[in-house]
């Protein structure tokens, strides 16, 4: 993938976050919206899913930034990237079953 | 009556006398200055160390000047690189009081302000060749992996030119400011984003990158977009600016680098940088002028 497909999913992503943050945050602090949200259970998981996956994608992508950076070599950079790949797909799934877990999918 | 014309440009002999002694005020010797200079030859030093000299200046004097007369009349083997001496070669910039400047630009008195030690290393972020002297043999590799000419794909045209390409003023006015680049270096000692990642290409090369991809006359974006937008390429810019901010020209890279980024995100949707430019037949030219 280009750098600059991984760089502009970042900055979709850092939109991505600031909406269904929102909603997830009315979600648990306001009573007439949050119960309106959350009375379909099956959406907010959907909202979570994808607050999730643009936060992980966000954060291990500045991460990836930040150490490729410091460790500039050429090779390390391939392996930064496969490792920081993994490393968030395997969060991505435990946080996915965790919410799961939480709103009672499983 | 040529005589007479000729008279009245004549300076009147006051006015000549107050011309010259301005001209002797300003080269008069007013403070003494301390040079602190940084001394380094990676093939015999153990270590960097610091030399001090302490030097007369007038009002006109510039680094450059300092260090040649220190260079002829207290330390010969000084190591530094200038050429030109007016700011067109780019050869002479150098840390001059913790900032990047040219040395041939910046007068001493300017540099000193109210102190009076003046303290001159090489470049930041560049491997020193001897004393002030860097190594641009990085700096200038990443400026050739930008491939900075113009690309064309019309071979017969380029073989058999018919004419000059056309480009309006507009279109020249998208990328002039890039072209006064001097290649000093100033601009990747400041970035600091190349003060961790040596890879990276720096604003120089990324500017230059940014003024030919925007040349109309230019067709090369496909082949410079496996050169810049790479992990090591324009996405590195955390647009400190401080690049822009060092530039003895003026020149802008910053934002040549961020234009680029928008670029190459509007590529994504199919967007071109611009309209390929034509060439303009001789034919067409003699008619224009008939």
């Amino acid at each position: 993938m280009r750098e600059s497909t991984i760089m502009f999913l970042h900055y979709v992503t850092a939109i991505l976050i600031v909406i269904t943050g929102l909603i997830h945050l009315l979600a648990n602090n306001d009573p007439v919206i949050g119960a309106t949200i959350k009375a379909n259970p099956v959406l907010y998981l959907g909202n979570m899913a994808i607050f999730l996956a643009a936060l992980l994608y966000h954060a291990f992508n500045g991460v990836r930034v930040i150490l490729i950076e410091m460790v500039p070599d050429r090779c390390w950079t391939k392996w930064i990237s496969w490792a920081i790949l993994i490393v968030g797909i395997v969060t991505y799934a435990v946080g996915l079953q965790v919410l799961m877990v939480a709103l009672g999918f499983a | 009556m040529a005589s007479e014309e000729a008279k009245e440009y004549v300076l009147p002999p006051e006015v000549l006398e107050e011309t010259m002694k301005a001209s002797e005020e300003l080269w008069k010797p007013v403070r003494k200055i301390k040079f602190r200079i940084y001394k380094y030859n990676p093939r015999k030093d153990y270590a960097p160390y610091w030399e001090e000299h302490e030097l007369e200046v007038s009002r006109g004097m510039t680094v450059l000047d300092a260090l040649l007369i220190i260079k002829g009349e207290a330390d010969h083997s000084l190591g530094l690189r200038y050429s030109c001496r007016m700011g067109l070669c780019g050869s002479c910039a150098m840390m001059i009081n913790g900032k990047q400047m040219l040395a041939c630009q910046t007068r001493v008195l300017e540099a000193a302000g109210s102190g009076d030690v003046v303290e001159l290393r090489p470049l930041d972020n560049f491997p020193v060749e001897r004393d002030l002297a860097a190594d641009f043999t990085s700096f200038f590799e990443k400026h050739r992996a930008v491939k900075p000419w113009i690309i064309r794909n019309d071979d017969v045209e380029l073989n058999n030119p018919t004419g000059p390409y056309k480009q309006t003023v507009d279109e020249y006015a998208r990328y002039y400011q890039f072209t006064d680049c001097i290649k000093c270096g100033a601009c990747l000692s400041a970035c600091p984003t190349a003060a961790t990642d040596y890879e990276y290409l720096g604003p120089q090369a990324l500017a230059q990158a940014y003024r030919y991809i925007v040349d109309t006359r230019d067709n090369g974006l496909d082949v410079r977009i496996s050169v810049v937008d790479t992990e090591h390429g324009c996405w590195r810019c955390h647009f400190a600016a401080s690049c822009s901010d060092v530039c003895p020209r003026g020149v802008d890279p910053a934002q040549g680098i961020q234009l680029l980024k928008k670029l190459l995100i509007k590529r994504k949707f199919g967007f071109k940088p611009h309209k390929p430019a034509e060439a303009l037949p001789a034919k067409v030219k003699a008619e224009k002028k008939g």
